[in-house]
């Protein structure tokens, strides 16, 4: 950039007042601007007016390099094991003065605290960054329309734009279990539509009369300060239903006794309860589909299983359903639409001792 | 930038009743670079604008000498603001600004900016586009003075 003095004398005046164009400020002047100030005096000698003095002074905008990349939402991504496409969510923003193409990099932690405070425990597969489509599809979220990228060309200044870091979510994974991922952008040079520019270097040692250029960008979670590159983290967190089944029996009748103090003799009525629990903390579970084979010495009772009932202190309540439920023998099964987490449901069956 | 040349409109005047070379005028601009050292104080650094990026604070620095024979009198610099460049305060002489393109002049404090609505707002710093300095009394022949005022670049 070069910084000199002009002399222009009254009539030549006019025509430097224009020099500079209306620049764009949105994200600062544009690199390259000529800003020139001029400055007039006006006085009088004995009365009369003298010819008008004018002094300028030009210098250049140089370009400043900055970019931000953010995490959108603040929150993990829950995912399911074995889930397809599971999508992080950032944005990216070029805050320099000037049009520029971004390289990114999707990458993955090896364990430490991941970015909502869970510990990294997995790695994803297919990791893969897409670029939103703001006319069509659903705009701001992942869907069909976006484009996959491995850099952002030609990125406007001060125009936030929306990326999702794609990937796979491997089968088998405990709730609770953390994969950190991470986002970076690279500044490169503009310029160029369709290509990705080169990489950008700063101006070393003395200002040069041509455009200098100047990092101007802060340290994200995996770059230096004033590297031309800017990263967010995120993360995705398994959320599961974890499933624990127990079955317990009781003798509800016996044809002495009758239903006091009721005996396991041959001809008793027998309860069977299934429990299926499924665990705090994680995802419901639905369609779970319960059977259990009858044993030989007992006899179902025909049209006594019940699903989907509640649990009391251990002790099945007998508010199930009979829809839903069937008997192939020797097998009684039933299918509970949703099991919450924290929550139990039953089936529950009579048969009686042979 | 030391340079202090003299401004020539010799060849434009058209009759003795213009004193040639009567005032010579100086324009320079420095960017602010504040720095702090190892023991946390803060030194500010004029240095010429060689490596100017949006965000940097300017100073501008006019420097004006009479160089006639007789007193300069209705003393008047003006200084619009360069469009890329948002005021940010004068020096020790408070200079008169202008809002609205040159129109009107006054202190930043008295001036108003009409709003959409129709309403008017106080005029803010970043609403400066003239600076101007008007001396009331005549500067006598020989005198020479200086004149600051801050902006940032947008």
């Amino acid at each position: 950039m070069t910084s000199k003095l002009t002399y222009v004398g009254a009539i030549g005046m006019t025509a430097i007042a224009l020099i500079a164009a209306s620049p764009a400020y949105a994200a600062g002047t544009t690199a390259g601007t000529t800003i020139t100030n001029n400055v007039t005096v006006d006085y009088q000698v004995g009365g009369v007016a003298q010819g008008q003095q004018t002094a300028s002074n030009s210098f250049v905008v140089d370009r400043k390099i900055n970019l931000l990349v953010e995490e959108v939402g603040s929150v993990t991504t829950e995912v399911v094991p074995g889930q397809s496409n599971a999508v992080t969510t950032f944005q990216l923003t070029n805050t320099s003065n000037e049009v520029l193409d971004f390289a990114l990099t999707a990458s993955q932690i090896a364990g430490g605290t991941a970015a909502h405070g869970g510990t990294d425990s997995f790695d994803v597969s297919n990791v893969r960054i897409y670029r939103d489509n703001i006319s069509s599809g659903t705009v701001g979220s992942f869907d069909a329309a976006d484009t996959l990228v491995t850099y952002i060309d030609e990125l406007a200044t001060d125009t936030p734009i929306r990326l999702f870091v794609v990937a796979d979510v491997p089968a088998g994974l405990s709730t609770g279990a953390v994969a950190g991922v991470q986002l970076r952008a690279t500044a490169r040079e503009g310029g160029a539509s369709g290509t990705q520019g080169a990489a950008i270097t700063q101006t070393a040692g003395a200002n040069t009369a041509a455009k200098d250029t100047v990092f101007a960008d802060v340290a994200g979670v995996n770059d230096a300060n004033r590297d031309a590159s800017h990263s967010a983290a995120d993360d995705y967190t398994v959320k599961t239903a974890t499933l624990t089944v127990t079955k317990t029996s009781r003798v509800v009748d016996d044809p002495f006794n009758g239903t006091t103090n009721p005996k396991l003799i041959p001809g008793a009525t027998v309860e069977y309860c299934i429990l299926v629990a499924n665990a705090a903390g994680g995802a419901s579970a639905t369609s779970v589909a319960i059977n259990d084979s009858v044993p030989t010495q007992l006899t179902y009772v025909a049209g006594s299983a019940r699903v989907n009932g509640t649990v009391t202190a251990g002790t099945c309540n007998t508010d199930g359903v009979a829809a839903g439920t069937n008997y192939a023998a020797p097998v009684v099964s039933g299918t509970v639409a949703t099991v919450a987490a924290g929550d139990t449901r039953t089936l529950l069956f009579r048969a009686t001792v042979n | 930038m030391r340079k202090a040349l003299f401004l020539l409109i010799a060849a434009l005047a058209p009759a003795q009743a213009f004193a040639a070379n009567q005032v010579a005028l100086d324009n320079n601009v420095f960017v602010e670079r504040v720095t702090t050292d190892a023991a946390g104080k803060q030194r500010v650094l004029l240095e010429e604008p060689k490596v100017v990026v949006p965000g940097d604070r300017l100073v501008f620095v006019l420097n004006y000498r009479n160089a006639g024979a007789q007193p300069a009198d209705k003393f008047v610099i003006t200084n619009p603001m360069p469009s890329a460049v948002r005021f940010a305060g004068a020096g020790d002489t408070p200079p008169l600004v202008s809002v609205d393109g040159g129109k009107m002049w006054g202190q930043l404090a008295d001036l108003t900016v009409p709003m959409a609505d129709g309403t008017r707002r106080p005029a803010q710093p970043a609403d400066v586009t003239h600076v101007r300095w008007a001396f009331q009394k005549p500067i006598p022949a020989g005198a020479t003075g200086k004149l600051i005022f801050r902006g940032v670049v947008k």
